[in-house]
């Protein structure tokens, strides 16, 4: 009966050891990390393992400390990266925490004080703006860089190659409530003024993400908002398509169906575009489709520019923020953006970009 | 255990037979400490149910106040649970959820109830010694992994092609994957339903000539109805309650149009409630979207508790029975 | 107990052979075929399951070796690995080792050896079977709600004491559950021994009861620590991380503790979700890694479970003989 209790006993002592000892292990196996497992960010730079402050391309120093990053998951990759980046400059004692609900919710967590940072692939509202106002969290926009909103299709669907606004609107609108093929979107196309070719007489299946996102919230500005206020329409997607938090599941759904309609961010059409057929947009200047150079030169109409919004009220506290946007800002930093799938920004908005940060900063 | 008599006693009385006050003592704050373990069910059990209905009963008191109670049926063209645009459609996602746990009580209910009947009937002690375990590891599966495996295997290699839904990801993939993550469930409680049926019962059966599988669908079966009952309600209250696989296969997560095709992708009330929080109550929409998703736990919490207590009670009437 | 067994069936042949007139029973074979596809279609899922996810997984083990084990969460699935992942899931399963276990077990003794019979312990009884089958997300509310908002300043919000004290929490209704059960099957002789000594109550407990219950109660609590370490939609309320989770050097235990965390099952159900691009240096996709995170948590949780089952295997053979 004795050993019994006493294997009990031992049972639990050796499962709390092995909980201790493996603690205990990852502490050294995470330095270990970096050893092996070179990636290219790492060959331009040489650092000193261990040290606690080291100096950025940009040449200040590196302070070491906690950050945390909310908001847009088209943003989050870039974060990731830079994050990635500033753990192995700083030898890692800058540690970066990304995730990424979405823009809106991001907005949310940043004005009540519970990030750093937010991602965002939309300018900030004036509603969440003063609801950090409200809060007493200050903070400064920084563009990072470009992203073209991809209207996608599947592969399959040869009747559809270029689509302009009006029938964007018509097809996704809040008018369109309902529509379950495209021919049914064809009267208020025709209404409001599209000069597309006429719509297929096919199923119309619309993924999309949903209102968390700011891939939505840019989708509204571009081809919804100005039709509905003009028609005295609420500036809303119609709610009745398959909205999606997951990018996959949107591909999927524009895979699924021969003639579906979604949008997605560049960044994630490039990676996965044999699976979907980008729909060249009509602005009123002819078809264009998006391509890095179209997006980067603006004549792409869906391109929108990508933020980091800091808040300097973190900032005052937690110097580690500051050296964390220096390193998103330098050009090791911005190489990231590419390396995600993004489009750079010109040179001219790079400046301003560093200007508006070290007026922030000072 | 230590003498209770002094070495110089010559007699024994009474109050030899009381015990040292010490050891006493320490029986009365054992007793004290483990009846407060026992309590502290009780005060987790108020503390759910503090939590859910207080907020849920915010958010109806809000939507009364604002959109209405009608709101939680959607009367629209285009009805649906769109919490972040304050559409609260509640057809959506318990539809969503029935037909999910209808499907995989199709598939968990003939596999487990066969694989039991097998088990308890027909397999030889060693071939039982072999199978059992085998069914209580795919128990202990964490269902994160089978929703991995629908999202990758399941929707597109079975279900896909077998019922041309239109994606991978369906109602009728996620019903698929929980009924096989439920089947162990279901076979080890009937299993022990049948277990508990006298083996005179058989005994009498077979002595007046009865086949065995005469035997088992005459006599064992009828016997452990009640039981066999309760493994259905309790497969079904464990197919409500799983968030991860139709998280991941279910094709939609935080909000839906409303759909009765299982062949479609919908939302089950978990996968709502999986997207509203992650981590904090700062989410987009109004005040209302946050406390939905005490509104939906609520529900959830009153769905599977009555399922449970309705499986409890059938569970004790085969257990008094013999 | 065998042998009534094997004479009763070997009559029972007999008076069947002579009752069926040595016909064969094509109806009942065919029942019994129908049965035994059922058993094996369940374990033929089980198979193709874990062959698909093995047959995954062994490239990124080949490629990565150990270094899946012990990177950080990464962008890029050349250098994605889970130890952040092993790491909160193992102070998890720690937390249901220091908080479940001793009242679990408590809660069990208590309502076996001490509860009399009365309204309040059948209510303290049915309040745990149905506590046990309240919906895992439910106890996330309830972690996000009271853990990550409410006793912000001691769990630190979204970290893994919130997570650890919620699952701890969620297990403890299927700990008391099987405590109860090992204690119930004590044969009472014991006791009585134990109280024929001149024992007190806690003494036979402790002393008697609980040792001859204790390979019962290891089976319940290595299920539950499974449980916990496989159980997602709690963490994903209480704010578990899926995208970069940094590891900062120089804390202490306490603040490690407090910060943002990650476990095994969020990380499975984080990189399902990833795109699907492959590695330029490794060529391995996230849905490979995600094959090997389940591999890895696999071979934890089915570890545990094989153990519990074992030891019941030999108690319960003890038990016969």
């Amino acid at each position: 009966m004795n050993t019994s209790k006493r294997r009990l006993v031992l049972a639990s002592f050796v499962s709390l050891g092995l909980i201790l000892t493996a603690c205990g292990d990852d502490e050294g196996a995470s330095e270990a990390t970096d050893a092996p497992t070179t990636e290219a960010a790492g060959e331009s730079t040489t650092t000193a393992a261990g040290e606690e402050s080291t100096t950025t391309a940009a040449g200040g120093e590196i302070a070491g400390g906690e950050v945390f990053v909310t908001g847009s998951s088209t943003v989050e990759p870039i974060s990731v990266l830079v994050g990635e980046l500033a753990d192995e400059l700083s030898g890692g004692s800058l540690a970066v925490t990304v995730e990424g609900p979405g823009t809106g919710d991001g907005f949310k967590k940043f004005c009540a004080g519970e990030a750093d940072i937010s991602d965002a692939s939309r300018k900030i509202k004036d509603e969440e703006a003063a609801s950090c106002a409200e809060a007493g969290v200050e903070f400064v926009e920084i563009e990072v860089a470009i992203d073209g909103l991809t209207v996608a299709t599947s592969p399959n669907n040869a009747a559809v190659t270029c689509l302009d606004i009006p029938a964007l609107y018509s097809l996704v609108g809040p008018e369109s409530e309902g529509f379950a093929k495209w021919s049914d979107a064809q009267a208020l196309a025709t209404e409001v003024g599209t000069t597309s070719a006429a719509f297929p007489d096919a199923d119309l299946t619309v993924t999309g993400p949903g209102p968390e996102s700011g891939t939505y919230d840019t989708f509204v500005e571009f081809a919804i908002k100005g039709l509905a206020e003009e028609r005295g329409k609420e500036d809303t997607a119609r709610s009745d398509y398959t909205q999606s938090p997951n990018d996959n599941l949107i591909v999927e759904g524009i895979e699924g169906s021969d003639s579906s309609l979604g949008w997605v961010g560049y960044a994630f059409f490039a990676a996965e575009a044999d699976r979907m057929k980008a729909i060249e947009i009509d602005a009123g200047d002819g078809c264009v489709a998006p391509t890095e150079e179209t997006i980067a030169d603006g004549s792409y109409p869906f391109s929108r520019s990508l933020y980091i919004y800091v808040s300097t009220t973190a900032l005052a506290e937690n110097p580690a923020v500051g050296s964390f946007v220096d390193i998103y800002l330098s050009a090791d930093g911005l190489a990231k953006v590419s390396e995600a799938g993004y489009v750079d920004l010109p040179a001219d908005r790079i400046a301003a970009s560093t200007a508006a940060w070290d007026a922030a900063k000072a | 255990m230590q003498p209770t008599l002094s070495p110089g006693a010559p007699t024994l009385s009474v109050s030899d037979l009381r015990g040292s006050p010490k050891r006493l003592r320490r029986d009365k704050t054992m007793k004290v400490l483990l009846f407060g373990a026992a309590v502290m069910s009780i005060v987790i059990s108020a503390l759910i149910i503090v939590t859910l209905f207080g907020e849920a009963w915010q958010f109806v008191s809000g939507l009364m106040d604002t959109i209405g109670l009608g709101a939680l049926v959607d009367g629209g063209a285009a009805p649906g649970w769109y919490p972040r645009q304050d559409r609260f459609d509640i057809l959506t996602i318990v539809v969503g959820t029935l037909i999910v746990s209808g499907i995989s009580v199709l598939v968990a209910a003939p596999l487990g109830l066969g694989a039991a009947i097998y088990l308890s009937e027909y397999a030889s002690p060693r071939m039982r010694k072999w199978l059992k375990p085998v069914l209580e590891i795919l128990a202990g599966i964490p269902s994160v992994v089978f929703g991995f495996f629908a999202l990758r295997v399941l929707g597109p290699d079975l279900v896909k092609p077998l019922f041309g839904t239109p994606g991978n990801t369906s109602l009728l993939v996620t019903g698929v994957a929980i009924g096989i993550l439920v089947t162990p469930l279901m076979a080890s409680i009937s299993e022990d339903a049948l277990r508990s049926v006298p083996s005179a019962l058989r005994e009498a059966s077979t002595g007046l000539g009865a086949r065995r599988s005469t035997t088992t669908v005459k006599v064992v079966i009828p016997a452990a109805v009640s039981g066999i009952v309760a493994a259905l309600i309790i497969s079904v209250s464990r197919a409500i309650g799983e968030t991860m696989v139709a998280a991941l296969a279910s094709g939609r997560l935080g909000q839906s149009p409303r759909t009765f095709d299982p062949r479609d992708p919908g939302l089950t009330m978990t996968a709502a409630m999986a997207q509203l929080a992650v981590g904090s109550d700062q989410v987009v929409g109004s005040g209302l979207a946050f406390q939905s998703l005490f509104f939906v736990g609520a529900l959830l919490f009153l769905m599977t508790l009555g399922l449970n207590m309705f499986a409890n009670r059938m569970v004790g009437r085969v257990r008094n029975k013999y | 107990m065998a042998v009534t067994a094997s004479i009763r069936e070997s009559s029972a042949a007999v008076v069947r052979a002579s009752l069926t007139g040595g016909k064969r029973d094509v109806k009942g074979m065919l029942f019994a075929a129908a049965l035994l596809l059922c058993l094996l279609t369940a374990m033929f899922t089980l198979t193709i399951l874990l062959w698909d996810v093995v047959a995954q997984a062994i490239p990124v083990f080949q490629k990565r070796s150990t270094g899946f084990l012990t990177n950080d969460l990464a962008s890029s699935p050349d250098k994605a690995g889970v130890s952040q992942g092993i790491w909160g899931s193992l102070v998890i399963a720690g937390f249901v080792v220091l908080l479940a276990f001793p009242v679990g077990i408590a809660a069990g003794v208590y309502l076996e050896e001490y509860a009399k019979p009365g309204r309040l312990t059948s209510f303290i009884q049915l309040n745990i079977r149905n506590l046990a089958g309240v919906p895992s997300v439910v106890y996330g509310i309830l972690g996000l709600v009271v853990f990550v908002q409410g006793l912000e300043r001691f769990t630190g919000g979204r970290s893994v004491i919130s997570a650890g004290i919620t699952l701890a929490i969620l297990v403890m209704p299927i700990i008391i559950i099987t405590t109860a059960e090992s204690v119930r099957a004590v044969p009472s002789g014991l006791r009585e021994a134990g109280y024929g000594v001149g024992g007190t109550r806690w003494e036979t407990t402790r002393h008697h009861v609980l040792p001859y219950a204790a390979p019962g109660i290891l089976t319940g609590t290595m299920l539950a620590v499974a449980r916990a370490l496989g159980e997602a939609a709690p963490l994903l309320l209480i704010g578990a991380i899926t995208g970069r989770l940094a590891s900062p050097e120089g804390q202490t235990v306490v603040e490690r503790l407090q910060g943002k965390f990650t476990a095994m099952p969020i990380i499975i159900y984080g990189w399902s979700n990833e795109v699907n691009k492959p590695g330029k240096i490794t060529g391995l996709t996230f849905e490979d890694l995600t094959s090997a995170a389940i591999v890895v948590l696999l071979v934890i949780v089915l570890v545990l479970n094989a153990a519990a089952i074992l030891l019941r295997n030999r108690f319960e053979k003890r038990r016969q003989s």
